[in-house]
């Protein structure tokens, strides 16, 4: 899985994820998130768009991101998620904690 | 749609490569395109969780092989993962409840207990078995 973080401004970042969020790229989301805040960028808004697979492990990530960024006083939130994606969601009961927004760059404003 | 050939792979852990459990799936899809998408997603999310269930708890340290077989038919799918690992407590089918919503792990065979109808393990010698089988919904 390889990512991009944007800065939209305002203490908002989005992280575009390619690839697939597994037991391997974890650990890369997670880095990602902690580095993310470590910059000021303590709202997040993670762009799913192009994770065509994400396992527990993944939603695990996910999740410890959401409590990395409530620390810091932000929040976390996720957009454009795949039908696999929302599978996992759905069978996990984790749709309403981690709503998904349609567009990332939209998942802070509005 | 007749039945498909069975498919194999032979996987060694470490470093368990679960990207090649989703090529040997692309590779059942091929050959059976009458399996609806939404019964492909669930089936290769539970394979994927047995999988990296293996890879993460059976190594005991000194590595170890894993063979994923795959049937698929017209009407169900079934998977096989054999290694020959450390071994799984049995207790681990019983039926599993989500962990807390904030909980970073212990999702996995809840999971996989949610997306298939059957899910068993054996231990057989000095080789743990899993299976997974899913009857489509029609």
């Amino acid at each position: 899985m390889e990512y991009t973080v944007e800065d939209l401004g305002g203490g908002v970042a989005v992280l575009h994820l390619d690839g697939r969020l597994n037991m391997v790229s974890a650990a890369r989301l997670r880095e990602a998130v902690t580095s993310t805040v470590a910059l000021g960028h303590t709202r997040i808004a993670v762009d799913l768009a192009k994770v065509d697979f994400m396992d527990s492990s993944g939603l695990g990530a996910l999740i410890s991101g959401l409590k990395t960024t409530r620390q810091a006083g932000g929040d976390l939130r996720i957009a454009a998620p795949s039908e696999q994606v929302k599978l996992v969601l759905q069978l996990t009961n984790m749709e309403r904690v981690l709503l998904a927004h349609e567009h990332a760059e939209t998942a802070f404003s509005g | 749609m007749a039945d498909v050939a069975r498919h194999t792979l032979h996987l060694a852990v470490p470093p368990g490569d679960v990207d090649a459990v989703h090529s040997l799936l692309e590779a059942v899809w091929a050959e059976a395109p009458g399996i609806p998408m939404m019964e492909r997603f669930r089936f290769e999310t539970a394979l994927l969780e047995l999988a990296s269930n293996v890879v993460k708890h059976a190594d005991g340290g000194s590595g170890l092989w894993c063979t994923l077989e795959i049937d698929a038919h017209p009407e169900h799918i079934e998977a096989t993962v054999l290694d020959d690992g450390e071994p799984s407590d049995a207790q681990i089918l019983l039926p599993r409840e989500m962990p807390d919503e904030l909980a970073e792990s212990g999702r996995g065979i809840a999971m996989i207990q949610a997306l298939v109808d059957d899910l068993t393990y054996s231990r057989e010698g000095t080789t743990n078995r899993w299976s997974i089988s899913r009857r489509f919904a029609s």
